[in-house]
């Protein structure tokens, strides 16, 4: 199987270009990650991410055919060849598949991703109605590979102003949860006409998310919930993740 | 509140107007094609319906709200480098206004 990687090493190259690889496909390789982890035994120069290896950390997030995925949870006998893998688009690329991620978390960090509560703590914890609960399902389950915010036109025209899809979902989950005062203030911050309202509704990002969530409805939930309209609802919507083809 | 382009309140514009714009088109083909105009005479005829020259202003204001928040959103996505936008902005607002004036005098011709 032909597998071409994008290749830049910033001190050598220009700018990225495609190496390609032969590789002949062993039992072992189920997941798009088991094949480049052969691939860079024989190539130790070949740099990516990886970390827990089962899609729960978001670290080997990449372009694979054109399309953001996992390389740990794309079985790799699905894949069409050549299988093209390219680092996220329009972020900066540290080094062949790793791009530089300093944005994308400024703009997460940017939502204050934590509750607010100022009311003294109870003795135990703060508790929640299920009802209450439910409307975390959907948004708390984002693991931050950057899947959406790097498919995501918006933010490649102004990362440093828009929210992007990512943090957008978790300002969702920390503006609907009943536990947290400071919601007003976090609606107010999103207000303007770059932090959420750059969303055009493309929905890429609910097309690749590889957890099956939908930042385009939590965004849409937010907008609701700044003229008052959000209503009684529930948990957002989640598919099941569409394949890398 | 913070300062700048405005996010919500654009927004909620864009909408509102779409949804005036489409009753407006539809409102304009359906009679149309009950009582096809032919001619100058009921063209001008057609004008001046009881509450025409409201709705015709209504819908020029949608359509130069709808416009501004569209033309503005192109601009503010794509426009490079960043500091050339507020001078892209004033020449959009300057450009929609001598608009807005072109449809003042149309709808001041009118016929009563």
């Amino acid at each position: 199987m032909r597998f071409s990687i994008s290749r830049y090493d910033p001190d050598r190259d220009d700018g990225p270009w495609l190496q390609h690889y032969d590789i002949d496909l062993q039992d072992s390789d189920r997941m798009l990650l088991d094949v480049l982890l052969r691939i860079k035994e024989q190539d130790p120069t070949l740099s990516m991410r990886k970390s827990c290896r089962e899609g729960v950390c978001g670290s080997d997030a990449m372009n694979i055919n054109g399309r953001n995925g996992l390389a740990c949870i794309t079985r790799v006998r699905d894949l069409k060849e050549p299988v093209v893998l390219r680092p996220l688009p329009g972020f900066p690329i540290v080094r062949d598949l790793i791009v530089d991620m300093t944005q994308f978390f400024k703009q997460y960090h940017s939502i204050r991703p934590y509750l607010i509560n100022d009311e003294p703590p109870p003795e135990r914890e703060r508790l929640q109605s299920p009802a209450e609960r439910e409307k975390l399902n959907g948004a708390y389950e984002c693991i931050l590979c950057a899947c959406c915010s790097s498919q995501c036109p918006s933010f490649w025209w102004n990362p440093d102003k828009f929210v992007g899809p990512a943090g957008l979902i978790q300002a969702y989950r920390f503006i609907f949860d009943s536990r947290d005062q400071a919601t007003e203030e976090r609606l107010d911050d999103l207000s303007d006409a770059y932090r959420l309202f750059r969303c055009r509704t493309i929905m890429n990002c609910s097309e690749v998310c590889p957890k099956g969530l939908e930042p385009s409805h939590a965004i849409e939930r937010v907008r609701l919930k700044m003229i008052k309209k959000d209503g009684d609802s529930g948990a957002l919507p989640v598919h099941p993740p569409r394949p890398v083809a | 509140m913070k300062r700048g382009p405005t996010g919500l309140p654009a927004w909620l514009v864009q909408r509102a107007s779409a949804v005036y714009l489409l009753l407006f088109l539809v409102f304009v083909l359906a009679s149309f094609a009950l009582v096809p105009v032919h001619s100058q005479a009921e063209w001008l005829q057609w004008l001046a319906r009881p509450g025409m020259r409201l709705a015709l202003a209504v819908f020029f204001a949608a359509l130069l709200a709808h416009m501004w928040v569209g033309l503005r959103d192109v601009l503010l996505d794509y426009a490079q480098p960043v500091r050339i936008r507020p001078y892209l902005l004033i020449g959009l607002a300057a450009g929609l206004c001598g608009l807005a004036v072109w449809a003042g005098f149309i709808l001041l011709r009118m016929p009563a």
